[in-house]
């Protein structure tokens, strides 16, 4: 079994992949049991680095690095911070000397996956021993490669022994949502119980059921639960970049949006695709012109 | 059975007793007695407290039982109310017989006093007593159509009596000991008797109603017969014979009922058995016993509707039988009181048992039919329990989906039903084997009850679904809560509070635990309790659509919560509650056994409508809602939500809406007033009043003086002025409360108002009046007021109180008035003594002229909803007095210009490029395989040749937004996990498709958006008179339709002609917009603006904005005084039809223009010759003359524009060769 699936973790486990990272952070975790503590210290690191404060994890962090789990988060928290090299020496040093951690695999592998390196990323998640986070993980990264088919037989491996876990739920939609037809409905569903749900309602959960939306046609419930999350949660990039498709598919203007999402998160993968296409466009455009200029 | 020792003693011989007969084996009463108590006192409906209950009668359309008592008393009770009636004591000991009459209001009683007394409920009178039997009466029954009573009596007899003319006309004897029971056939002229001589008999009376039938002519004989009708007539006793004897009892037989549609017999006797007999035309024969009772049993019956025999007995048991296996279904004991009697009601499912202490109402089985709504449908087991669902939208019932009949035993109806829409499946409970559980998934189609095949199951009373794929089951023998997955396996138990009796969905992953006392909301996820809340005996939950309230009901209490369980408020009704729904506006819709009512989240309420049955809420939607009867048959209710609408509206200050709802319904009468006025809206309150006297007291309430003041005019009485008067005081309204002091003819006070507002020319006019009047008070005050010394001294002089004028006069210095005096008096300065005198009193003068006007008042206290009321007006006035270009909207719009479609366009079957790629197909798109990195731009670059082959584009900067656009609407960002870039998903136009290869992307803004919104959108502009804006709409659409695709070939056309229609416009609107550019001032600029504007005529417009094009051009021309060409505008204005007041412009202007048709200014213009204009010069193309076309928009030039940019959409060569725009490509669907 999944080892966070322990009584004491769930609740502060379920909540760091529903997204409530700050419920993480404020988490009691004085009485979990000792071999609880780690991960669950874990958990609250990275969700500092969700949410930005790298920072004060690197500090956290710096005076232990002997721990595997805790280097792990500091490769996690300087890849966040922008230190990619630095990051990326660190995650394979630790792939290297202890790949049977589970806090290394996951983090590492995802240092590694988000600097392109698949290879060696999937190499070292294939170590787990029935972690379902880093299943989730490898998910991903097939999804990523465009290798649905692979991603649909980790998840079906998967549920054979953690049907339940939120974990998986998660990723059998991301691999729903990449295959479509019947599986979108499926994928919503997942996501509406997840947003619906007080403890579990999160921008994560909310994109997720809106996205599902917008891929199952139905526009205007898609609307309504973006415009309803973008007021709890105005920055939230995800739902912006979300948002700006559902306005395009909608017909509605989109520019406000687009500047909120240029000055939140300039980087996004949305602009730097409008940007990339915008200038192939040019260059294409250029190449005719009419014979008689008026 | 024991009779009273009452004044006739009389003990009932006893039959040697035999040897006991055992009770044939536990089987019989075997059903668990906390389950069987729990069953039926569920179910039951009325327990009446008295002395022992020996004959009951159900009221065949009332909610009302007889019951006649061991103590003498008949009761007549409400048992939906459960109150007592009426109370009748006439007669002297035990009253055993009872029963209502079928249609009057009669009844009918016989006791241990030998009497039959008929009754009239009504009067509550005893109307006449029939004496005749000799020995107590055991039962009395009405016919169900001849006007007779049979009664069985202690004396061997049976007699039927005529109750219309009170005579005895027939005995029928032949039991050779008491006969305890004596029914008459429900169709047919039979009589069963039961006796303690252990025979039942089948009596044949016939030869009765034969003789008793209306006869044509009354003979000798007849009459005869008539007036002795306690003899045998003549021929013998013929008038009942004995058709059957039915012997098989071994010990007396104490009750015998028929079945209403079979010929079976079913008894009851002191041998403790049930005997079930059929009979035919010539023999009558038992047919099984029924086993159980060990104790006399004492009466049973068929059920009504149902294959089942109910049987009552000493050993304080009800049994139920299945009629056609003779075995025991369910029985209910009670502690202490043994049963003397069943009966069950006519028509409904209602059961009435006496006892030693009184009398219980019991319905033998559930009658709530199991439902389940989700979104537009309703699912729910059939009477026959076939799983159906209910389309709300379509009004459609499907046919049967499941067969639940192995469900539980046959006899009991499943409870609850659950459903799941991500699994498309249903989980049942039913109360039978102490409650279980079925998870079954619904077929996709119905095709008819098939047996379920895949059924999971399990024991538990309650079974919900608590997400998409968990349910939870509660088992109260072992107190636990398990929550299972759709594999039926356990994942995890929860221990409920003690006392749990039910579980409920409580929200995405929460559960409610009902307890008696409490509701608990619980976290499965986090196992602990969220929240908890003091209500008792809930029964039922509904949570409102948006899961935001939850209504919990309880017998008489309907308690509204919100989703952490926080009360909202509370109401008690005196009618059970049965069922509840919520309106989309948060308005909870709730049944009574006969009403609908309605609840507010604040707790007001109020009846919708009233109840002809009882039926269980499902949905409210609109003026419907929808319901199951207790058939199980979906019905639908119209309702008026007028009332409820409009208090919610209140709550919410709507004003708008409540506006709306004055207006479009009839929302009058008392109570929704003094509702207003409770509520504190007496000014909404006003706008409902008609009644002068009511609209008076709600006008001061709120203050608004006119209509006060309009209200008392028409009532016109003082009491309605003085408060008036009083209101209008407080507001500082003078003039007003002048007014009502005038009307009252207030002198006093009038006066001392003028002073106060120093009106001094009214003080003079009241002092007048004071002297006309005569009245020297008043006089004397309006002196005094004004300051008028001469006036006071006149006055005194008057009244002769000299010594006052001469004191005033002095005082004032008026030395020769006060001489005059002291000669009048005769008397001289030296003796008087005066007191000192002081400063004469002045009257202040007023210093702003009050008067004149009524002190600064606040703004009349208009509500916002009266502002609203006044703004509506206002706007409606704007609307009328808005010009420029306005025009009717015209319904057709939406219908494009069928004549528009423009033969250029080229056929799309013209293309064999050989290229299959279509040109909307250029956004990359997700395959396994594909890496999606240059794709785009390639097929970008593809896209751009495949649209300059087609229809010849060169310039693609206009285009690019589009582009972007489409790419920007291609893909969403799918967050997984934290750290990693979002997971990029295509969206596609084929939702269903999921085999990569046939996936279509998603293209924004198609056909049926470009039709239905951008070009209305273009149309209003248009209209609007907004053609810069509009260009630029119509361009638009021209390039979402460049970059777009369609699914069929009638689609292909759809574009085509908007094509067509948008460059018809767009050419329109740049023709005038260029007329608007030049000036006029010069004569080559009037000139051209003269043609421009007869150019903007020629495209194909709807016809009412061509209309306009028309009323530009004419009014243009008319006032350049080139009647010719108006005239020529007005008459196709006029050929055009349409609105009324441009054709009264049209037909004037061309009446003028017929006087004196010539052109001052000569135009290039011949409205009779067939001409295009040029898109670029604006200039004619006449027929046969050279021109160019556009390959995309088809628009016109003149030869020399060949191979520059269309000026219709910007992107296209004017002359290009191309193929023709591609939208459509068959092979690919």
């Amino acid at each position: 079994m999944d080892p966070f699936s322990a009584e004491g973790l769930l609740n502060i486990h379920n909540a760091f992949h529903s997204g409530q990272y700050q419920n993480v952070i404020d988490f009691d975790t004085a009485a979990l049991s000792s071999e609880n503590q780690l991960p669950a210290r874990v958990l609250k690191l990275r969700s500092q680095i969700a949410l930005g404060q790298t920072d004060e994890v690197l500090a956290a962090v710096s005076s232990e690095e002997d721990t595997p789990d805790l280097a792990a988060t500091k490769a996690l928290a300087q890849q966040a911070a922008g230190k990619t090299d630095a990051a990326l020496q660190l995650a394979q040093d630790l792939a290297e000397n202890n790949p049977d951690n589970g806090s290394v695999q996951v983090l590492c592998g995802t240092v590694l996956q988000a600097q392109g390196y698949n290879e060696e990323a999937l190499a070292l998640l294939s170590k787990h021993q029935g972690n379902l986070e880093a299943v989730s993980l490898v998910v991903q990264i097939y999804l990523q490669q465009n290798r649905s088919d692979l991603a649909l037989k980790e998840v079906q491996t998967a549920k054979r022994w953690a049907q339940d876990s939120l974990l998986i739920n998660l990723a059998e939609s991301w691999v729903g949502l990449r295959v479509g037809g019947e599986k979108y409905q499926s994928a919503f569903y997942v996501y509406e119980e997840l947003a619906s749900g007080p403890s579990t309602s999160a921008p994560l959960s909310i994109v997720g059921q809106a996205v599902a939306e917008i891929h199952l046609g139905r526009l205007p419930e898609a609307e309504a639960a973006l415009n309803a999350a973008l007021e709890k949660y105005p920055s939230d990039t995800e739902l912006i970049a979300n948002s700006i498709v559902l306005n395009v598919l909608a017909g509605k203007p989109s520019e406000d949006l687009e500047s909120i999402l240029q000055q939140t998160e300039p980087s996004h993968a949305l602009l730097a695709d409008i940007q990339e296409k915008s200038a192939l466009f040019d260059t294409a455009a250029a190449k005719y012109s009419p014979k008689v200029s008026s | 059975m024991q009779s009273s020792p009452n004044m006739l003693t009389k003990v009932r011989p006893s039959i040697c007793p035999r040897t006991p007969i055992t009770p044939s084996g536990p089987r019989h009463i075997s059903w668990d007695r906390s389950i069987a108590a729990a069953n039926v006192s569920f179910f039951a409906q009325f327990e009446s407290k008295s002395s022992r209950a020996k004959g009951i009668a159900f009221h065949p359309k009332r909610p009302w039982i007889l019951v006649s008592l061991h103590s003498s008393t008949i009761q007549l009770w409400d048992y939906r109310m459960g109150t007592l009636i009426d109370r009748f004591e006439e007669h002297d000991g035990p009253v055993r017989g009872i029963d209502f009459h079928p249609t009057q209001p009669l009844f009918v009683s016989g006791g241990d006093d030998y009497k039959i007394k008929v009754w009239n409920y009504q009067t509550r009178r005893c109307l006449f007593t029939l004496n005749g039997h000799l020995d107590y009466v055991r039962t009395v029954f009405f016919h169900p159509e001849l006007p007779w009573i049979l009664s069985a009596s202690d004396d061997q007899t049976i007699r039927i009596w005529n109750w219309q003319n009170r005579s005895l006309i027939c005995t029928m004897t032949g039991h050779n000991h008491y006969v305890m029971c004596a029914q008459f056939h429900p169709t047919e002229d039979l009589i069963a008797s039961a006796s303690l001589d252990q025979s039942v008999r089948i009596w044949d009376i016939s030869g009765l109603r034969k003789k008793h039938s209306a006869p044509t002519s009354v003979s000798f004989e007849d009459q005869m017969a008539r007036a002795n009708p306690n003899q045998a007539d003549m021929f013998g006793n013929t008038d009942a014979i004995v058709k059957f004897v039915l012997e098989g009892h071994d010990r007396g037989v104490n009750w015998v009922s028929f079945h209403p549609t079979l010929p079976l017999i079913v008894s009851a006797g002191d041998d403790r058995l049930i005997k079930l007999w059929r009979m035919s035309d010539t023999k009558a024969w038992e047919v099984d016993t029924c086993r159980g009772h060990f104790q006399n049993a004492s009466a049973c019956l068929f059920h009504p509707h149902q294959d089942l025999i109910l049987s009552v007995g000493e050993d304080k048991t009800i049994r139920v039988w299945d009629l056609n296996k003779r075995t025991s279904v369910q029985s209910f004991k009670r502690d202490l009181d043994r049963f003397w009697v069943i009966a069950a009601h006519p028509e409904m499912n209602l059961f009435a048992a006496g006892h030693d202490t009184g009398v219980m109402v019991f319905k033998l089985e559930r009658e709530r039919p199991a439902s389940a709504v989700y979104q537009n449908q309703l699912f729910y087991i059939t009477k026959e329990k076939h799983v159906k669902s209910y389309d709300f939208a379509k009004n459609v019932e499907s046919p049967p989906m499941l067969s639940l009949r192995k469900l539980g035993s046959p006899w009991v109806p499943p409870r609850t039903v659950s459903y799941n829409p991500a699994e498309r499946a249903i989980l049942v409970t039913s109360p039978a084997d102490s409650g279980t559980y079925e998870l079954i998934h619904l077929p996709r189609d119905a095709t008819g009850a098939v047996e379920p095949t895949d059924v999971k199951r399990g024991q538990a009373t309650s079974a919900v679904f608590v997400a998409r794929n968990r349910f939870a089951v509660y088992n109260p023998s072992n107190q636990q809560v398990d929550i299972k997955d759709l594999s039926n396996s356990t994942t995890k138990t929860i221990k409920p509070p003690a006392g749990t009796t039910d579980i409920y969905f409580g929200g995405t992953g929460c559960l409610l635990f009902i307890t008696p006392t409490h509701v608990v909301l619980y976290d499965i996820q986090q196992k602990k309790q969220l929240a908890e809340v003091v209500v008792s005996g809930v029964k039922y939950v509904v949570w409102s659509n948006d899961g935001l309230y939850c209504a919990l009901l309880s017998k008489h209490n309907v308690t509204i919560v919100t989703k952490t369980l926080e009360q909202v408020s509370t109401l008690h009704e005196t009618i059970r509650i049965k069922s509840a729904t919520w309106d989309d506006s948060g308005v909870l819709i709730y049944s009574t056994l006969n009403h609908v009512k309605y609840s507010l989240l604040n707790g007001d309420n109020g009846i919708i409508r009233t109840l002809d049955q009882t039926v269980y809420l499902v949905r409210v939607k609109g003026r419907n809602v929808y319901c199951l009867d207790r058939n199980a048959q979906p019905r639908t209710l119209e309702i008026d939500p007028t009332e409820y609408r409009f208090k919610l509206a209140l709550v919410k200050r709507n004003y708008d809406e409540m506006l709306q709802i004055i207006k479009t319904s009839s929302l009058v009468g008392q109570s929704i007033i003094s509702y207003l006025q409770k509520k504190g809206y007496p000014e909404i309150a006003l706008q409902f009043v008609q009644d002068p006297q009511t609209r008076f007291d709600l006008a001061l309430e709120c203050g608004n003086l006119e209509v006060a003041i309009e209200m008392a005019r028409e009532l016109d009485r003082p009491n309605f002025w003085s408060r008036l008067g009083a209101e209008a005081l407080a507001h500082g309204n003078h003039q007003t409360v002048e007014m009502t002091y005038q009307k009252q003819r207030n002198f006093d006070k009038l006066s001392f108002l003028y002073l106060s507002t120093g009106d001094q020319e009214k003080l003079a006019r009241m002092a007048k009046i004071a002297e006309h009047r005569g009245d020297f008070t008043s006089r004397f005050q309006n002196a005094i007021y004004r300051g008028d010394v001469e006036d006071r001294i006149q006055m005194f002089k008057e009244v002769d109180m000299y010594p006052l004028a001469y004191m005033t006069a002095k005082a004032h210095g008026l030395i020769e008035e006060a001489e005059s005096i002291l000669e009048a008096c005769g008397l001289t300065e030296d003796q008087i003594v005066l007191p000192t005198l002081e400063s004469p009193l002045t009257v202040p003068h007023p210093i702003v002229p009050t008067f004149k006007s009524n002190w600064p008042v606040k703004a009349a206290g208009h509500s916002s909803f009266e502002k609203a009321l006044l703004g509506e007006v206002g706007a409606a006035d704007d609307d009328a007095g808005a010009d420029g270009f306005e025009v009717e909207e015209d319904d057709e719009e939406a219908v494009l210009a069928k004549d528009t479609l423009d033969d250029d366009e080229e056929d799309a079957s013209g293309w064999d490029m050989g290229d299959d790629v279509n040109v909307e197909e250029e956004v990359d798109f997700v395959n396994v395989e594909n890496t999606e990195a240059g794709a785009g731009s390639s097929e970008r670059l593809t896209s751009g040749l495949l649209l300059n082959r087609q229809v010849g584009a060169v310039q693609f900067a206009p285009l690019k937004n589009r582009f972007l656009e489409v790419f920007k609407a291609s893909k969403t960002y799918l967050p997984a996990t934290v750290g990693l870039p979002p997971l990029v998903n295509y969206v596609r136009r084929t939702t269903d498709e999921t085999d990569s290869r046939k996936v279509l992307p998603i293209i924004p803004r198609d056909l049926e958006t470009i039709a239905s919104v951008d070009l209305q959108e273009g149309y209003a502009a248009m209209r609007g008179n907004k053609l810069e804006e509009g260009v630029t709409i119509f361009k638009r659409i021209l390039h979402s339709l460049l970059v777009n695709t369609v699914s069929s070939e009638a689609e292909v056309e759809q574009a085509k002609k908007i094509i067509s229609t948008a460059r018809e416009y767009i050419l329109a609107m740049s023709i005038e917009l260029e007329r608007r550019s030049i000036g006029t001032d010069s004569p080559d600029g009037l000139k051209r603006s003269l043609e421009l504007s007869a150019y903007f005529t020629i495209p194909k417009l709807e016809v009412a904005h061509r209309q306009l094009a028309l009323m530009a051009a004419m009014k243009l021309a008319f006032a350049n005084k080139n009647y010719n060409s108006a005239l020529g505008f007005a008459s196709r204005m006029l050929a055009n039809g349409g609105s009324a007041k441009l054709l009264e412009q049209a037909r004037k202007i061309k009446a003028q223009c017929e006087r004196n048709p010539q052109d001052q200014i000569d135009v290039d213009f011949d409205p009779f010759a067939e001409f295009d204009i040029c898109a670029a010069s604006h200039t004619p193309i006449f027929s046969g003359s050279p021109c160019v076309t556009d390959p995309f928009t088809g628009a016109k030039y003149h030869e020399q524009y060949k191979g520059s940019v269309d000026r219709i959409s910007d992107v296209t060569e004017i002359g290009a060769p191309a193929s023709g725009l591609r939208l459509f490509v068959p092979s690919q669907y």
